[in-house]
């Protein structure tokens, strides 16, 4: 990184590229270097992924699970993006910097190019579990019993239902770690 | 950034600054303007959902999907027992994208072959849901929608269609519906914006 940019410094002195292109390379090789060297996905084999960018959640009423995963999970609703029928639940690092969402849809409501929630399927997410940092066990379990909440699992991984009965498993890094298996 | 990188080319040009120091800064700042917020900075009255730690797919064959997986994402399969296997997003030691927490461990999806109501947390069967999670999107690094087309092609990937300019959708060996898109589809964007819609906002 830094011969390159002493060799962009190089070009601005001599006067080979202007400031503004100075600025928009600099920029634009630390984006680069922050996508995890993403010139090296184009020979691997497969592509590089990065992380989850989202999940679309099908239930009769987008708005209840909308609430009730911005309250539980502190997930933030996108206000620009619900117009009645759907809504975007963010939540981790922010939006284009590894951040994903929940899409809260009511049935009918389809992505663009997507087929939608269908028959046919033969595999399921029958759960998903969220880390949450900083892990307090006592915490944890006050505040979901707070809210209501019939809470299974062992010390450091616990499941709720939410308002649909869908799984919701939350973790602590401690106990839900792939390579800890 | 480029207004960052702006003022410090402005200081150099202007003899404030010398071009060793420039080159300093400026390389500091590219290697770690991206590095990401501390999930637990802040802290917020109810839990914090850092990041997905996994998802369960469940399916007939789990060794099936977790070889399509693995070769579409190029994820290493760890910790395979009779009816599962994990695929976590990068190598043991890594941090997830964006992630500078300690605790927040890589995501990972589990390929599962077990009853569609084998016991959630209580050991007892889990509840029949009125939802369904009916795709699932994954970011790539330096997504392009056709080159993402034509290596989907190059290891045999069928049914392929577009979502938007920037995702594709392809259905895996399962029927299951599975996105694939950039860094720049986002909860404020869309598949359907612009890469860069936040300059337009």
């Amino acid at each position: 990184m830094e011969r390159f940019i002493a060799d962009l410094v190089q070009g601005l002195d001599g006067g080979k590229i202007d400031r503004r292109e100075f600025c928009k390379s600099v920029a634009l090789a630390a984006a680069v270097y922050g996508a995890g060297d993403a010139a090296q996905a184009q020979v691997q084999r497969g592509f590089k992924i990065i992380g989850i960018n989202h999940m679309s959640y099908t239930c009769p009423d987008y708005a209840k699970a909308r609430d009730w995963y911005a309250a539980a999970l502190n997930m933030k609703t996108e206000a620009a993006r619900d117009d009645g029928k759907r809504a975007n639940l963010m939540f981790g690092p922010e939006p284009g910097k590894g951040g994903s969402f929940l899409v809260m849809r009511n049935p009918g409501n389809v992505a663009s190019g997507s087929a939608g929630a269908k028959r046919g399927a033969e595999a399921v997410i029958d759960h998903v579990c969220y880390t949450i940092p900083n892990w307090n066990e006592a915490r944890v379990r006050a505040t979901l019993k707070a809210k209501g909440l019939d809470v299974t699992g062992r010390d450091g991984s616990l499941h709720v239902y939410d308002p649909f009965d869908y799984d919701v498993q939350i973790a602590s890094a401690a106990e839900e770690n792939a390579f800890r298996r | 950034m480029e207004g960052f990188v702006a003022k410090h080319v402005h200081d150099y040009q202007n003899g404030k600054i010398s071009r060793r120091r420039l080159i300093e800064i400026l390389t500091l700042a590219a290697t770690t303007a991206y590095a990401g917020k501390s999930a637990g900075a802040a802290e917020q009255s109810g839990l914090d959902a850092a990041l997905v730690n996994h998802v369960s797919y469940t399916c007939p064959d789990f060794r099936r999907a977790a070889d399509w997986y693995s070769m579409v994402f190029n994820l290493d399969q760890i910790g395979a027992t009779a009816r599962d296997v994990a695929l976590p997003f990068g190598k043991k030691g890594e941090k997830p994208y964006g992630v500078s927490a300690d605790d927040v461990p890589l995501t990972h999806i589990i390929c599962r072959t077990r009853p569609a109501d084998g016991p959630a947390g209580s050991g007892t069967p889990r509840r029949k849901a009125n939802a369904v999670i009916d795709h699932i999107a994954f970011t790539v690094a330096d997504f392009d929608r056709e080159r993402a087309k034509a290596q989907l092609a190059a290891v045999g990937v069928k049914n392929v269609h577009d979502g938007g300019p920037f995702s594709v959708y392809v259905n895996d060996p399962f029927g299951y519906e599975v996105q694939i898109a950039g860094l720049g589809v986002t909860a404020i964007c869309g598949a359907e914006a612009r890469a860069t819609c936040s300059d337009n906002r």
